[in-house]
C-alpha cells in the first residue's frame, strides 16, 4: 500500500536536492568514460543497440543440444540397435533441420533484443511477441560483471550481468557482446551508476554545507584523469600497475583488470595445492566417487552392461568432475585489484569471469581456514553482497578463493571497515588461530553441549559481530554492526529449562543464528545491537560511515582511484 | 556474566575490554512469564472472536472428521477406528481453548526508534525492527477482520526473507503505525 521504496539507494528528496544542486557531475562521468571506441555512445539521445550478430549462433546451439540431449539419452539405446544407413541420414537431415530452426528462432530473439544505456540506467527490451522491456535505474545499479561462458569465450564474446539491488534474480543479462565492447559498456555502466553516488554525495555535502563545492572539483579532477586515460587507450595507461611492457599481454590474460592495486594473485601451483590440502574437499570428492562407484557396479550388477545403463549413469559420472573443475575454475588465474569502483575479481579456466565489489555494498565476510591450510596461512574471504544472487562458490561472492596473510588483510582492509580494536590484524588472526575455547566471547553455558562450547564463540568488537565457529575448517563469520537490519529472540521451552536464547542476527541476505546463549548474555547482546540498528549507518550522518582503513592508502599509491571512490555505495 | 575460560592474548584484551556492556535497553527476562511482555502493548482483544469466526469452517471439518470416525466406529464394529477421530478432536480442542492465550501473548512496542512485535507462548518470538531500516509496510484487512474493525500490518525489513505480520490492530491504530514506520522511516532512514 504504502511504500517507502527504493529506500536503500538514495532518498527521494535527497535526489532532488543534488540534480538541482550539483548538475555538474552527471554528465561529466559518461563523457570522461566513453572511450573513442564506442561511436556516438555519449549522446543522450543514444540509441537503442542490438547484441552481437554471432549472438544466435550460441545461444541457437543450446536449444540444439538441448534437444538432441533429451532426444538421445532417452531412446539412444533402441536408436543403437536399429540403427541403418538410412536412418543416420534421416537423422542427419533432422539435425540440419533442427539447427536451422533453432538458429533462424535465436536470430529473431536476438533481432527483436535491444539494450540502452544512458544517463537514467541501463534498459533492455526483449521478445518477439511478448514483448517485454527491463530496466536498471542507475540508483539501482549494484554491480556489473562480465562473463565469458567457453563457447562466448572461443568467438570473443562475453556477457554483460547488471546486477540490481532486490533479491533472488535481481538482474539484467546483456548477452553477447565483443569482448573489447564488453569491457567499456561495464565501464559506462558503472559511470552511470556512480554519477548517482557522487551526486547524491554533493547533494550530501550541501546539507553539511560547505565542502559541497571541493568535493564537486575533486570530482570533477578525477573524471578528466580517467578521460585522459581512457583516450589514451582502454585501459589506465596512466597508471603505475600497468606502465609495465607486458602491459597488452597482461591485459589479454586478466581480461582487462589490469588497472588498480594489485591486492591478491593466485598462482596456479598454490590454487592446486590449497585443493589438495582442502580436507572436506577431498573427503567430498571420495565420497562422492564411492557413491558414483556403488550407483555405476549395482546397475551394472542389476541390468547388465548396456549402452543405455551407461548413458543412464553419465549424469552421476559427471557430476564429481564438475565439481572439482568448478572449483579448480573458482580459483584459477585469480587476480583482484582495488579501483576506484571497489574490487575487481577475474577468475576462470574455460569459462572465465569479472566481477565488481563496493565495499559499501558489503553486508558480511566470512573468512575460512581447512585444517590443513593452517601451516601455509590461507585463507579464503567469501563476502554476502545483498542483491547478488547466490551464486555457488565461483561468483562474486568469493573474494578471494585461496591467499596468503598479506593478501587477506589487504583485501580485508580494502573492503571491511575497520573493527575498532588497537590492531585489528592481530585480533583477527587470533581469531582465526587460536582454539575456540582460548577465545574471550559469548559461548553457550550448556555444559552438555561440550563440541559447541569448544568450537563457537560469537565476540562482539567495536566495529563488528564476529562469530567463530568450525571443528575442522576454521570459520570467522564477521557482520559489522552498522550492517544489522532487524534482531529476533527466539525462546522455547527447552532454552527455559536450560537458561538459553537463542539470537537472530538479521542482514540483507544472511541471517547469523547465535544459538543457546546464556540469557543475560542474550539479552545484553540484544541490547547492544538494537541499539546499533537503530542508529549506525543512517544517510543523514553518511559522512560519518566507517571506511575501510586502507582506502586512504589505495588513493595515494594509484592516481585514478580519487576522492569519489568514498561514496561509491 | 560473560563465559571467560582462560587469558586471551593482549591484543585481543584491548579489544573485549568493551565486551557486552548491558545497555539501559535490553529486554526483561522473566524466566516464568513471557520474554518482554511486561513493556509491551497488546493487541486488541476482539482478535480472539475474530479468530474464532474465521476458524469456523476448520471447525466445521473437525467435528464432521470426529463424526465421520465416530459413525464408521459404530457401523463397522471397530473400536478403534474411532481413534482416527481423536488428532482431529486435539486439533480443535487445543484451537478452542488456546486462542484466547494466543492472542494475548501477541504484543507491539512503538518504541523511539525501533518497533518491537512479540508473539507465542511456548515458542516465543521477539523481533526487533528499527525504523530506519524498514523496507515496506503492508495493511491487510480480510473479510472477517474488517467486520471486526481490525487490520493485520506486514512489516519487511532487507533482512534475508524477513518479514514481520503483527495482527489484529483496530483499523486506527494499524492506519497510525503505518503512517509512524513511514514517517520515522524516511527520518532515521539507513543505508543497507
Amino acid at each position: 500500500m504504502s511504500t517507502p521504496e527504493q529506500r536503500p539507494e538514495t532518498a527521494p528528496d535527497v535526489d532532488a536536492t543534488s540534480q538541482a544542486l550539483g548538475p555538474a557531475p552527471s554528465p561529466a562521468v559518461p563523457d570522461a568514460d566513453a572511450s573513442p571506441a564506442e561511436t556516438g555512445s555519449v549522446a543522450p539521445s543514444e540509441q537503442r543497440r542490438r547484441t552481437h550478430p554471432i549472438t544466435p549462433l550460441v545461444t541457437g546451439w543450446k536449444i540444439v543440444i538441448g534437444v538432441v540431449a533429451v532426444i538421445s539419452a532417452q531412446n539412444i539405446a533402441r536408436l543403437i540397435d536399429d540403427f541403418t544407413v538410412t536412418r543416420a541420414l534421416i537423422g542427419a537431415g533432422v539435425l540440419v533441420a533442427a539447427i536451422v530452426v533453432a538458429i533462424a528462432f535465436s536470430a529473431l530473439v536476438w533481432w527483436f533484443t535491444t539494450y540502452m544505456v544512458d544517463e537514467d540506467g541501463v534498459s533492455l527490451h526483449m521478445g518477439v511477441i511478448s514483448k517485454s522491456r527491463e530496466y536498471a535505474p542507475r540508483a539501482r545499479i549494484e554491480s556489473v560483471s562480465v562473463e565469458r561462458p567457453l563457447l562466448a569465450r572461443i568467438l570473443g564474446l562475453a556477457k554483460v550481468r547488471v546486477e540490481v539491488a532486490g533479491g533472488g534474480e535481481s538482474y539484467l543479462d546483456i548477452e553477447y557482446v565483443k569482448s573489447a565492447d564488453a569491457e567499456d559498456l561495464r565501464r559506462r555502466i558503472l559511470g552511470v551508476a556512480t554519477s548517482t553516488s557522487t551526486a547524491v554525495a554533493g547533494g550530501a555535502g550541501a546539507v553539511g554545507a560547505g565542502d559541497r563545492a571541493q568535493e564537486a572539483d575533486v570530482d570533477e579532477s578525477v573524471d578528466t584523469a580517467r578521460g585522459a586515460t581512457g583516450a589514451a587507450s582502454s585501459d589506465g595507461a596512466g597508471n603505475t600497475a600497468t606502465s609495465t611492457s607486458g602491459g597488452t599481454l597482461q591485459e589479454v590474460l586478466y581480461d582487462g583488470v589490469t588497472d588498480g592495486e594489485l591486492i591478491a594473485k593466485i598462482p596456479t601451483e598454490r590454487l592446486v595445492r590449497s585443493l589438495l590440502r582442502d580436507v572436506g574437499f577431498l573427503l567430498g570428492i571420495v565420497v562422492s566417487i564411492v557413491g558414483v562407484a556403488v550407483a555405476i557396479i549395482l546397475a551394472i550388477w542389476q541390468d547388465g552392461l548396456s549402452f543405455a545403463v551407461i548413458i543412464a549413469l553419465l549424469p552421476t559420472a559427471i557430476a564429481v568432475p564438475k565439481y572439482v573443475f568448478g572449483r579448480i575454475e573458482s580459483g584459477w588465474g585469480f587476480i583482484s585489484r582495488i579501483t576506484d569502483r571497489g574490487l575487481r575479481m577475474r577468475r576462470g579456466l574455460a569459462n572465465t569471469r569479472t566481477d565488481n565489489i563496493a565495499s559499501g555494498r558489503i553486508q558480511r565476510f566470512e573468512l575460512r581456514r581447512p585444517l590443513l591450510w593452517r601451516t601455509p596461512d590461507w585463507t579464503a574471504v567469501s563476502v554476502t553482497v545483498a542483491g547478488i544472487d547466490d551464486d555457488s562458490e565461483n561468483g562474486a561472492q568469493s573474494a578471494l578463493p585461496v591467499g596468503t596473510r598479506e593478501e587477506l588483510w589487504s583485501t580485508l582492509g580494502h573492503l571491511a571497515a575497520p573493527l575498532g580494536t588497537a590492531d585489528d590484524l592481530a585480533t583477527l588472526e587470533h581469531l582465526l588461530t587460536a582454539p575456540a575455547r582460548e577465545i574471550t566471547g559469548v559461548r553457550t553455558p550448556i555444559r552438555a553441549w561440550w563440541i559447541a562450547r569448544r568450537t563457537q564463540v560469537t565476540v562482539l568488537l567495536p566495529g563488528a559481530l564476529i562469530h567463530r565457529s568450525g571443528i575442522v575448517s576454521r570459520t570467522v563469520q564477521i557482520v559489522p554492526r552498522e550492517r544489522i537490519q532487524e534482531l529476533t529472540l527466539e525462546d522455547d521451552p527447552f532454552g527455559r529449562k536450560l537458561g538459553v536464547l537463542d539470537l537472530k542476527v538479521g542482514i540483507a541476505g544472511y541471517t547469523l543464528a547465535l544459538g543457546s546463549l546464556a540469557r543475560e548474555d542474550a539479552l545484553a547482546l540484544h541490547g547492544v545491537l538494537a541499539r546499533d540498528a537503530r542508529r549506525l549507518r543512517r544517510y543523514q550522518d553518511r559522512e560519518h560511515w566507517p571506511q575501510p582503513a586502507l582506502r586512504l592508502l589505495g588513493s595515494e599509491t594509484t592516481n585514478s582511484t580519487g576522492a569519489d571512490s568514498q561514496e561509491v555505495r | 556474566m560473560v563465559t571467560m575460560t582462560s587469558d586471551p592474548d593482549p591484543a585481543e584484551r584491548s579489544a573485549t575490554a568493551a565486551h557486552i556492556e548491558p545497555t539501559g535497553s535490553t529486554l526483561h527476562d522473566d524466566r516464568d512469564g513471557l520474554l518482554g511482555a511486561d513493556a509491551l502493548r497488546p493487541v486488541s482483544a476482539t482478535l480472539i472472536r475474530a479468530r474464532y469466526v474465521a476458524s469456523i469452517v476448520a471447525y466445521v471439518i473437525w467435528v464432521l472428521m470426529i463424526a465421520g470416525a465416530i459413525v464408521v466406529a459404530v457401523l463397522t464394529g471397530w473400536w478403534w477406528m474411532a481413534a482416527i477421530g481423536v488428532l482431529p478432536l486435539l486439533i480443535l480442542l487445543q484451537s478452542l481453548a488456546f486462542t484466547p492465550r494466543r492472542v494475548r501473548a501477541i504484543g507491539y512496542l512503538d518504541a523511539e526508534e525501533d518497533l518491537t512485535i512479540a508473539s507465542g507462548i511456548m515458542f516465543r518470538s521477539v523481533h526487533t525492527i528499527p525504523y530506519g531500516r524498514v523496507q515496506s509496510v503492508k495493511i491487510d484487512e480480510g473479510p472477517v477482520d474488517r467486520r471486526y474493525g481490525l487490520a493485520k500490518l506486514t512489516v519487511s525489513t532487507a533482512a534475508d526473507g524477513s518479514t514481520v505480520v503483527l495482527p489484529g490492530l483496530p483499523k486506527q491504530e494499524a492506519e497510525r503505525l503505518r503512517a509512524l514506520l513511514t514517517d520515522r522511516g524516511i527520518s532515521t532512514m539507513a543505508a543497507l
